[in-house]
């Protein structure tokens, strides 16, 4: 009996489309979970975060605007912790932005094998530090170390940037380099070949090409600074105040709802008040994220 | 004749003040970029050694392997390192088949549109979810709804909607990392796709595949808030706290260490505090290079280059 | 592929059952305060040890939680450093007593303050130490949550009407507490006995009066509120012989750091 029957081949054929059919629905189906997942949060959050609205009556204008925050008196103002968070977080991103991109560059580019393999393990272990000892670590140094230099009292959105920056650093760099890997090497040969220098190159040709990468980058960045809780919590100050500069004791929105949230009790104005809080910050990230997209789509 | 701008000598001249300011410009950024790297090393080792300095101390086969003492003295980490490894092997059993298969449907079947945009608009979204707002949604739904209170499971798979983003990236990108010719090569054999991604582009992606893994151990490891709210604060006593089961409290060591900083009592705090974080960023370190071992194992085996 | 299928159902299966197979055991589940934790945990890890059929889950999401968990039956008993207010249906089981020190940055050069003197300074009319005979550094108010035991005693106990100021700074957890007052100089705070002792802070006197255990025992001292085991009704009895254990094992409560409630010559009804 031939192997190669054409009674066979068709059975194996039908076979395999079968599986590849079967596949495809799997990874769909997969897919569909995250989707799933992120409006099956969005819809928690929604629901509890809305309450303020609908039950509590406090008008949207005020939770967004007001800078007072005093949920005893029905007037849960919010402006203080949108502005902390996102001066943190735009911190984070102009500091630890730039500066892990350029290392991603480093290691794609400029060093020798050598170095490149002593990094990167390096920089992996400064993922698995946990956040809290970042915090505590800046609580016991850092803030100290602003203190003695600036004469403030050392907590607030400066010791908070700090902290995001360097948490950030490792995302933005690994994404980076990566980025940058992906780029073929004909651009690059290409543009030494047109007598371009290294840096030449990497500026104005690479930089561009690994553009959408990069833009991946710094939106992981941000979604990770965005976020970041206990190891802001040690540092910004926790102070419901509008900040009046980079010294001044300051609070963000996750870290306002992880101090608030063990004492409230469900259904309480202030419960309600934190979970719009959550919706808020699910709302801006989202916000941001489009708006990197928008912005660096335009200048490819 | 004046500004002759097309003389052989003005030219001349030009282009070699041009090429001195690019090579000038070359040379700063060099110096610039290799300073950024040098910081970041010089960052590291000093966490590190300031990690190492605190902690060293309290490192002894006791404090590996006894139980916490809650007033007393002289407790250990020993089930809470259990929790930590046990957790972390739950979360990735769950996340690496779901993030895999999404990233491999985005990167090698969507077509763009709409489903391909809305996938990784939520997978990004998802990535800005703060752990302590997860956590609260797993508090919800795993500890409340589903009735299983404080267990080991609750938390993996809160765990696992937190990292998916991060695991389906790791895909994409390992997969990008694969030449298009060898894909093209495995259809024109007559191959189909999902063959050709099983049988060669999966085996080719698997190194990039593993380091984005330990990256994303890592975060497991030092996850706090999520798991607060999930896999709860304490140990079950005895022989109890190295049980398989996952629905049984499970403090990992992250947790330990945020514990022992907040409200601990025990009058030796600052050694457990620091000696668990230092253990913590060794469990870290043992992990990556272990992987990295296997990484590159899984890519010789696979691929036959080195 | 069909070996795939499988596997899927087993899982599937496994999951349905799997919330069954967790509730079948005889377990106590608790939540609630973080400040009781090292209490709690540690009696029901000997608890444990000594019944090993009771199966105890601790874990520490902060008291309003506690409260709501256990309102909604979710879990078996609500720790709580604050009472329950309008929750009917919650029985309060007072388990220990815990003293709440003043404590400063040993550089403020003052070790007793009157009750009016503490009012100034956590309102934010005393702007610097020198106001109340200390050294000439600026005042630090460092508060607690909103809704936390801690802040809601305080206020109780000392600041009356005057309200809190709102440009301090807040800390969530003892521990965090401490080590900001111990490295901000000028700073204040207020803090549990279990964990503001022996960390190198000044622990103020209030009128005269110093936050020891035997003053809180005789009301001398103002500053102390009662622990909480809440439970949704009645408990049941294996519920019930673990709270009378905890409360009960007065080496226990001391370790911890607590006050045991039949050494206490006064009580209050407001904490």
């Amino acid at each position: 009996m031939a192997l190669a029957s054409p009674g066979r081949l068709h059975a194996a054929a039908v076979r395999a489309h079968r599986t590849e059919f079967v596949a495809r629905t799997l990874l769909r189906a997969a897919s569909a979970f995250v989707v799933f997942a992120i409006v099956a949060l969005i819809v928690y959050l929604a629901s509890e975060g809305t309450k303020l609205f609908t039950h509590d009556h406090v008008s949207p204008l005020l939770f967004l605007f007001s800078p007072t925050f005093n949920p005893d008196a029905n007037a849960p103002g919010s402006l203080v912790f949108i502005v902390g968070s996102l001066a943190i977080t735009l911190f984070a991103i102009l500091v630890g932005g730039p500066f892990g991109i350029a290392v991603g560059v480093f290691l794609s580019e400029l060093a020798p094998r050598g170095v490149v393999a002593a990094m990167k393990p390096a920089i992996e272990v400064l993922v698995g530090i946990p956040s809290v000892v970042y915090g505590w670590i800046g609580l016991t140094l850092l803030v100290p170390l602003i203190r003695t230099v600036t004469g403030s009292n050392g907590f607030g959105l400066l010791a908070a940037g700090v902290v995001l920056s360097v948490m950030i650093l490792p995302t933005v760099i690994t994404l980076s380099e990566d980025a940058l890997r992906a780029v073929p090497g004909s651009l690059r040969e290409g543009s030494l070949a047109m007598g371009a220098t290294r840096w030449q190159t990497i500026w104005n040709v690479l930089l561009p090409a690994a553009g959408s990468g990069l833009t991946v980058a710094l939106i992981l960045g941000i979604a990770r600074a965005i976020g970041e809780t206990m190891a802001v919590q040690l540092v910004i100050g926790n102070a419901a105040v509008l900040p009046s500069g980079l010294l001044s004791p300051a609070a963000a929105l996750p870290t306002e709802i992880v101090m608030d949230m063990s004492g409230a009790q469900q259904g309480s104005l202030l419960s309600h008040a934190l979970f719009s809080m959550a919706l808020l910050l699910l709302l801006i990230a989202m916000a941001l994220i489009l708006a990197v997209r928008f912005a660096l789509r335009k200048r490819m | 004749m004046s500004e002759a701008t097309l003389s052989l000598e003005a030219v001349r001249a030009r282009s070699a003040r041009g090429v001195r300011a690019r090579r000038a410009a070359d040379r700063l950024a060099t110096g610039l970029l290799w300073t950024a790297a040098i910081s970041v090393v010089l960052l590291l080792a000093f966490f590190v050694g300031y990690i190492f300095y605190l902690g060293v101390g309290a490192i002894s086969w006791q404090f590996l392997t006894a139980p916490p003492s809650e007033v007393s003295a002289g407790g250990g980490i020993g089930p809470e390192i259990y929790n930590s490894f046990y957790i972390l092997i739950l979360t990735l059993i769950f996340t690496a088949p779901i993030a895999i298969s999404a990233g491999i449907y985005l990167q090698e079947y969507a077509k763009p549109g709409a489903f391909r945009s809305l996938v990784q608009f939520s997978a990004e979204s998802l990535a800005t979810v703060p752990s302590i707002v997860m956590g609260l949604f797993g508090l919800l739904v795993f500890v409340y709804y589903f009735g299983w209170h404080f267990s080991a499971l609750g938390g993996a798979l809160t765990l696992t909607i937190l990292n998916l983003p991060a695991l389906m990236r790791v895909s994409q990108e390992a997969l990008a990392s694969v030449p298009s010719t060898l894909r093209e090569a495995s259809m024109a054999l007559g191959a189909t796709k999902w063959t050709t991604i099983t049988r060669a582009v999966l085996p080719s992606a698997v190194g990039p595949l593993t380091t984005g893994i330990v990256l994303i151990a890592g975060r497991i490891f030092g996850e706090t808030a999520a798991l607060i709210y999930t896999a709860g604060v304490s140990v079950a006593a005895g022989k109890g706290a190295y049980d398989l089961s996952p629905f049984r409290p499970a403090e990992t060591l992250a947790v330990h260490v945020w514990y022992t900083h907040a409200e601990s009592v025990v009058p030796d705090v600052a050694r457990i505090g620091n000696g668990s974080a230092l253990v913590l960023l060794a469990m870290v370190l043992l992990f990556n290079v272990g992987a990295r071992i296997v990484g590159r194992f899984l890519t010789i085996r696979f691929t036959g280059k080195a | 592929m069909r070996k795939t299928a499988g596997i899927a159902a087993l899982f599937v299966a496994g999951a349905l059952v799997a919330p069954f197979v967790a509730l079948a055991d005889s377990s106590i589940n608790i939540t609630g305060s973080t400040a009781m934790l090292p209490l709690v945990k540690e009696a029901a890890a000997t608890y444990q040890a000594k019944h090993p059929d009771v199966k105890i889950a601790v874990s520490g999401t902060g008291s309003g939680t506690g409260i709501t968990q256990v309102a909604a039956k979710s879990v078996d008993i609500g720790d709580s450093d604050i009472l329950a207010a309008g929750q009917s249906a919650l029985v309060d089981h007072k388990v220990a007593v815990t003293g709440f020190a003043v404590v400063a940055h040993p550089g403020v050069g003052v070790t007793n303050l009157t009750k009016k003197q503490l009012q100034d300074i956590f309102s934010g009319k005393t702007q610097s130490w020198k106001e109340v005979g200390g050294a000439d550094v600026k005042v630090t108010v460092i508060n607690r949550p909103r809704n936390s035991g801690t802040r809601s005693v305080f206020t109780k106990t000392i600041m009356g009407d005057v309200p809190l100021t709102a440009s301090g700074l807040t800390e969530d957890q003892t521990g965090s507490v401490v080590a900001t007052v111990k490295t901000t100089p000028g700073s204040i705070s207020y803090a549990a006995f279990a964990g503001a002792r022996n960390q190198g802070l000044t622990e103020m006197k209030i009128d005269g009066v110093a936050p020891t255990e035997d003053n809180v025992m005789s009301g001398k001292y103002p500053v102390w509120s009662y622990e909480h085991m809440f439970t949704n009704g009645p408990p049941t009895p294996d519920v019930a012989r673990f709270i009378e254990y905890v409360s009960g094992s007065a080496d226990l409560v001391r370790k911890a750091g607590f006050i045991v409630v039949h050494d206490m010559k006064v009580s209050e009804t407001d904490r």
